[in-house]
């Protein structure tokens, strides 16, 4: 028969367990995915109980609260608070999401929250995005144009800028490429709906010049046909994109140009 | 302890450091160009947030000298008068370049130009956007466009201390913190950009991203350096005021809404801007945001402790679609804002002082150059919106040319100060060795002291206790210490933050106290006239060991005088 062994720290234990303060009006338990990668130990769930009626809305504000009130040696990136830099995505209630813009009062029951799935770990909930940035550097996500440029700016049409409507606007949080399968499975070769729904802003901008150069770069069986149309990237959005939208766009031009 | 060397060191990476990163390479590509930053590489900072947009006279019936003179009446003549004109005069430039070369992809008008919208305190409809999130494509060009580069990325690294020569004539490289792992860096550099921006984050409410500390003050500050019109703190008339706990509560809703026609109003609906300036809700921050805090004094806050801002009269499809993006988060937390109204609160948004720096983005030290909000002089004592990020870049490029003008003449890598190296890893260090404590209830404190006496009204009192208090917090704060390992430790790196923020809400309540009159931001009730415009003079404060110096200087009008005006016709 053959045996298998699970990869290093994939079994999750149960960890420390802190309950509510005396009093609590409103008490609510976060069950956090913890993991130091100095302390040698595999990772665990800690739970938190907490008082909802002395925090504020946002499961951010909670895990600050967690922090700054019982324990101060959980790790978790944030900037902006206001779901626009995409420093806080996580898995929350199953989910990805922003931290910031999801209300803990959505979430029934327990809050179980984890680092966006499938990414490697730096600390607790912080992934390390490395591959995703360099699969972002791959698809040369700038303007490319031989044309000179005129001495103001290229003039373009109301139209023509709306198309990119639904496209500027992704914070590059990667909640949409962590939570699909193709991806989880093909991460290393696919390039996943965040990168695909960039390559197809550049696509679709009238000023770009390298179209065909970028669908080349993408006419590939893993690279762009490892969608398999599951819609877990635009269900996930938190920004209310659609990536598998984009990537329809994509293979559509693919066909058109045959 | 890990140790590089690189030609170009950059610290922060929103407009300006990036800015600086691409020109720096374009003037001379074998540049070793190392950019460090306190978060990841485009997704920290506040360039990002930028909502409103990008002020540049572009259109005809625009011109340079008008958004110059826009620029020195709404900083109340203590502008650095040839910084402002560099701004102003290098904006047009630098917004072709973001979309020509970076790619940026601004809204257009109907004949396919750029198109402008209104803003306040201005004389022209000269802002340049796209919707009302411009940050977002801004930073993601640019941050594209580093990547694309060959410039090393020192992610989640802190810088903690400028370290000069031995002889401390010029700057050698700096102390960086690598958040991740807990170790220390120290990079050695040609030249160093001070880019971190500034941030105030010290007030109960405010705009900033939550990684903004005012590191590069507090460090420039403690390297010798003055910094001028500290006592010049922009709060933002319209803050979302979405409940005193949530971290949303601050966040800013943008100056186009009062810029298309939106009305502030007191909790029985009542319209009062008019009561304060004839330019009504498009007045400039610093007069809106006095007026909402009198409003309030006055016993007509809405329930939460604020006043309304209203659209619904402009048409919600209308509001919806012009304001997306500030329509949707108002609805993350539960708010209507194009058919209702919103309530809204002044939050601290920027600051106009920082480091003195000339037209070549050089600072006193050589060695380092600064650029962005870490800078003071630009925008006097209040700056436009959308002067900010046209500051940021503008002068981020600057900064890039004239290192690589500068490294072309030498400048050849030096020898830090030893002793100075191990005195600034004892002093982050020193918490460790103290029993952990509860750091957040001095950041609670600090939020409270700032906000009701340094902040939108002061007085010698105020000012005067307020002194007293932060120098009582610094204490408590030296006694406090931190727990747990090094590897990123969030409450170390929070006890590092509230070091710098008390340092530089001392040096603030000092600026305001020798201000001893009413500009811009600055409003003491003791002292609420403007004072003589012809004999103004501006704020400089320096450390004199743990003490704080204030001195003031003239302010030189180098191309204008209080009364004239550059754009014909206009001067009365």
């Amino acid at each position: 028969m053959a045996e298998f062994s699970l990869p290093a720290n994939s079994k999750v234990g149960t960890g420390t367990a802190h309950p509510a303060p005396a009093g609590a009006k409103k008490p609510k338990t976060f069950k956090i995915y913890r993991w130091n990668p100095d302390d040698k130990q595999n990772p665990r769930v800690d739970s938190y109980t907490i008082d909802l009626a002395d925090c504020a809305p946002m499961v951010l504000d909670a895990l600050i609260k967690i922090k700054n009130e019982i324990d101060p040696t959980l790790t978790f990136r944030r900037s902006c608070r206001e779901g626009v830099c995409g420093s806080c995505a996580m898995n929350i209630d199953g989910t990805n999401t922003l931290a910031c813009t999801k209300p803990i009062e959505e979430v029934d029951g327990d809050v179980a929250i984890y680092p966006l799935p499938h990414m490697p770990v730096i600390k607790d909930l912080v992934p390390d995005l490395t591959m995703a940035y360099t699969q972002l550097r791959a698809i040369e996500p700038w303007l490319k144009s031989e044309s000179p440029p005129p001495d103001r700016e290229r003039p373009q049409s109301q139209e023509e800028r709306a198309k990119l409507d639904g496209m500027w606007e992704c914070i590059l949080c990667f909640c949409c490429t962590t939570s699909c399968p193709s991806y989880w499975w093909n991460g290393d070769r696919y390039l996943g709906p965040a990168i695909l729904l960039q390559a197809y802003r550049w696509i679709a901008d009238s000023r770009d010049e390298a179209t065909g150069e970028r669908l080349d770069a993408l006419e590939d069986p893993f690279r762009l046909y490892r969608c398999h149309t599951i819609m877990n990237c635009t269900k996930t959005c938190p920004k209310g994109l659609n990536p598998a939208k984009a990537i329809a766009e994509i293979k559509k031009l693919m066909v058109a140009r045959r | 302890m890990n140790r590089v060397d690189t030609d170009v060191l950059i610290l922060g990476a929103g407009g300006a450091g990036l800015f600086a990163a691409l020109h720096a390479k374009k003037a001379d590509p074998t540049l070793d160009v190392t950019i460090a930053v306190k978060g990841l590489l485009g997704k920290c900072g506040c360039t990002r947030m930028v909502q409103g947009g990008y002020n540049v006279a572009l259109a005809p019936g625009d011109s340079v000298e008008r958004h110059f003179m826009d620029t020195i009446e709404g900083g109340s003549w203590l502008n650095h008068q040839d910084l402002a004109w560099m701004l102003v005069s290098t904006a047009p430039a630098r917004v072709r370049e973001l979309e020509n070369e970076l790619g940026c992809f601004f809204d257009r008008n109907p004949d396919g130009t750029v198109h402008q919208k209104a803003f306040a305190g201005q004389t022209f409809d000269r802002t340049v956007h796209k919707g009302d999130l411009t940050g977002i494509e801004i930073v993601n060009r640019l941050a594209e466009q580093v990547w694309a580069r060959d410039v090393r990325r020192l992610e989640e690294h802190r810088a903690l201390a400028f370290i000069k020569t031995r002889a401390g004539d010029r700057l050698a490289g700096v102390l960086l913190a690598d958040m991740r792992s807990g170790g220390f860096t120290l990079v050695r550099a040609r030249a160093v950009l001070l880019a971190t921006g500034g941030g105030p984050t010290m007030y109960r409410y405010h705009t900033p991203s939550g990684d903004k500390a005012c590191d590069g003050m507090a460090m420039a500050l403690r390297a010798g350096l003055a910094l001028r019109d500290m006592e010049m703190v922009q709060f933002h008339p319209t803050g979302l005021l979405a409940g005193p706990d949530t971290r949303m509560t601050g966040t800013v809703l943008e100056e186009g809404l009062r810029g298309a026609g939106g009305w502030l109003t007191d909790r029985n609906g009542r319209r009062f801007m008019a009561d304060y300036d004839t330019r009504g809700e498009r007045a400039t921050r610093d007069v809106v945001s006095r007026a909402i805090f009198a409003e309030i004094k006055r016993g007509v806050a809405t329930p939460n402790g604020g006043v309304y801002l209203e659209m619904g009269h402009l048409g919600p499809d209308n509001v919806r679609r012009q304001f997306k993006g500030m329509v949707e988060r108002c609805a993350d937390c539960g708010f209507d804002l194009a058919g209702g109204r919103v309530e809204v609160i002044p939050t601290a948004h920027y600051m106009m002082g920082g480091v003195e720096f000339d037209t070549g983005c050089r600072t006193a030290l050589a060695g380092l150059y600064a650029a962005g909000e870490d800078t003071g002089g630009v925008h006097g004592a209040n700056r436009l919106g959308g002067n900010g990020v046209a500051n940021s870049t503008v002068f981020g490029g600057i900064a890039g040319d004239a290192i690589a003008r500068d490294l072309a003449g030498g400048g050849a890598l030096a020898e830090p100060d030893e002793d100075a190296l191990r005195a600034a890893v004892d002093a982050a260090l020193a918490p460790f060795a103290r029993p952990a404590g509860n750091i957040e209830a001095v950041r609670e404190q600090l939020h409270d002291l700032m906000w009701e006496k340094v902040g939108i009204v002061r007085d010698a009192a105020s000012l005067a206790a307020a002194g007293d208090a932060l120098a009582a917090l610094d204490a408590t704060l030296d006694g406090i210490g931190v727990g747990g390992g090094r590897g990123f430790n969030l409450t170390w790196h929070d006890w590092l933050n509230l070091k710098n923020l008390v340092l530089v809400s001392r040096v603030i309540a000092a600026a305001a106290s020798a201000r001893e009159n009413s500009r811009g931001a600055h409003w003491r009730s003791d002292f609420p006239r403007p004072g003589d415009l012809a004999t103004s003079r501006y704020t400089r404060v320096t450390l004199d060991g743990p003490a704080i110096a204030v001195g003031t200087a003239p302010v030189v009008f180098s191309r204008v005088r209080p009364g004239e005006s550059l754009v014909r016709g206009a001067a009365d």
